[in-house]
């Protein structure tokens, strides 16, 4: 850019002048990531955060700093807790039976869903149902589906199955049922069979209101994981918590609440990524327009 | 081998809760082999319902609608629609979305793709196969429409105002390119349609139809020679003549 150059070299007081106009717009110029303003907010907070424990606006132990928190990051890395289950056991235990129990009600709901939603009869009959079983809180379910089931893995992994598959079995149907008409005759002037018609226009007109109720149904998993891990097991971020809480350990229990949000950010960012890959022709677009 | 259509005294009633319509009141009709035929009329005067009445996609309360000696109960691939908004098939791109009825009935991959391609050729689309209906302008998906309706061979093309959404110039393009098609692949077109003018340019003989209840008003055949003057004073005497018996 020559004329930047030509004011760079410019001595008079008027130059120094346009010499900063000059810094001012390279700055300007330099487009700095959006990611950049987040983490400075971040920092900010935790900075401010370690300030107000250091000069006892906060509680110690109803707020530990940063600093404490990094500590016990790393003693749960390396040494656990309780001593001995270490983090990556924590985590590897949750993981595992939130895939379990939502992978059981996707499987479940998919196709049940696509049955009841294409079934006049079938969804008036099943409607209630669906209602109801979706309105019972999951974790109310607890003492029940320990009565039938006891305290073993199967009953957490019933439950989170339970709470998942009633959402996504409800956004198949809707998804269904909301299946433009105009394809379906499209597809019957064809020459395409009911069976075809099923599998070839309904299904794939239905995924992505299907995988909006499987995005909805990840945050439940995640609210019934933390309850029924508080009971009757040592393995699992929600028994980190539970624990911790024995232990007046508040220090734990945030590192631990850091986990659980680590979890679910790579799990949704899976799925969206699954989305995708599955429905190139919705993202498509959004891509062209950004 | 094309066939004729005949509307045999058919009425159609539209029963909801509590309100009766009556879309349709005897209307009968004969549309001849390789016949374009325009049906136009006011909102309300059972143009959409009559051509989904040949297509199949509904029932008629009383009458018959036949294709040579087969009266229609249900939609078949001999009767290929295209629609105002063109139902493509969103998840598949313009080819497949055009192989969507051969596939249905089990014909090869390769017969497929190459019966697809040709297609793709005489909509003039080439290029744009692999794109999906998002990813087209309005035009485009309504060629890939017209291609996928033709890939299952019909004996006619059923077509519910296959323009209205396009402006003006992409409409008048494509009426050009759907009289080409018509005289390459030789079919019976019923053309349901607003407009007095794309109805005259196109079509061999003009239906009007007048609403509440919706009955055949008066008939027009249309002897101008293609390509036709959209501002000859003939064209023009007949949107007049057209037009009064509308309103």
């Amino acid at each position: 850019m020559p004329s930047s150059d030509t004011s760079l070299h410019a001595t008079t007081a008027g130059g120094r002048a346009s010499v900063r106009r000059v810094v001012w717009r390279r700055l300007r110029r330099l487009r700095i990531p959006d990611w950049v303003y987040g983490l400075v907010t971040v920092l900010f907070l935790l900075w401010l955060w370690e300030y107000a424990v250091d000069h006892g606006h906060l509680n110690p132990y109803q707020f530990p700093p940063p600093s404490k928190l990094q500590g016990t990051f790393e003693s749960l890395l390396e040494r656990g807790f309780p001593r001995g289950i270490t983090t990556d056991v924590h985590l590897r235990t949750t993981l595992s039976r939130i895939l379990k129990g939502y992978v059981a009600a996707t499987a479940l709901a998919i196709p049940s869903g696509l049955v009841i939603g294409s079934n006049s009869i079938l969804d008036r009959a099943a409607l209630p149902i669906i209602t109801f079983a979706r309105s019972v809180a999951t974790i109310s379910l607890l003492p029940l589906a320990v009565a039938w089931f006891g305290v073993g893995e199967f009953t957490r992994v019933f439950l989170i199955a339970y709470g998942c598959y009633w959402i996504i079995v409800t956004s198949v149907v809707e998804a269904v049922k909301g299946v433009n008409r105009q394809y379906i005759h499209a597809a019957q002037t064809l020459g395409a069979s009911r069976v075809q018609i099923f599998f070839r226009v309904m299904l794939p007109a239905s995924l992505p209101r299907i995988f909006s109720g499987m995005r909805v149904a990840l945050g439940m998993a995640f609210l019934v994981i933390i309850a029924v891990e508080m009971i009757g097991t040592v393995r699992g971020l929600g028994a980190l918590i539970m624990e911790a809480r024995t232990f007046y350990r508040t220090d734990v229990t945030i590192v631990g609440m850091f986990f659980i949000a680590i979890i679910g950010f790579v799990l949704a960012n899976v799925l969206s990524w699954l989305e995708r890959f599955l429905l190139p022709w919705m993202t498509d677009l959004d891509e062209v327009q950004r | 081998m094309s066939q004729h259509i005949v509307v045999d005294r058919v009425t159609k009633q539209f029963d909801l809760a509590d309100e009766h319509t009556l879309a349709l009141d005897d209307v009968s009709l004969t549309i001849e082999a390789n016949e374009f035929v325009s049906i136009v009329g006011r909102s309300g005067c059972g143009k959409t319902t009559l051509l989904n009445l040949i297509a199949g996609l509904i029932t008629p309360t009383k009458g018959e609608v036949r294709i040579g000696n087969q009266v229609i109960t249900r939609p078949g691939p001999d009767r290929g629609m295209v629609f105002q908004h063109s139902a493509l098939f969103p998840w598949l791109t313009a080819i497949d979305n055009i192989q969507f009825g051969p596939r249905n009935q089990g014909v090869l991959r390769k017969e497929r793709l190459e019966q697809a391609h040709e297609l793709i050729e005489l909509v003039r689309l080439k290029g744009f196969e692999k794109k999906y209906p998002r990813e087209l302008s309005g035009g485009m998906q309504q060629r890939v429409a017209i291609a996928r309706a033709l890939a299952v061979d019909p004996e006619m093309l059923l077509m519910d105002e296959p323009f209205g959404a396009l402006d003006e110039l992409t409409r008048a393009e494509m009426q050009e390119e759907l009289l080409r098609i018509w005289e390459a692949r030789k079919k019976t077109v019923v053309f349901v349609t607003h407009s007095i003018l794309e109805a005259i340019y196109l079509s061999d003989r003009i239906i009007v139809l007048s609403p509440h209840p919706g009955r055949l008003r008066a008939e027009f055949p249309i002897d101008l020679p293609r390509p036709r003057q959209r501002s000859s004073q003939q064209f023009m005497k007949l949107y007049e003549d057209i037009h009064d018996a509308i309103f």
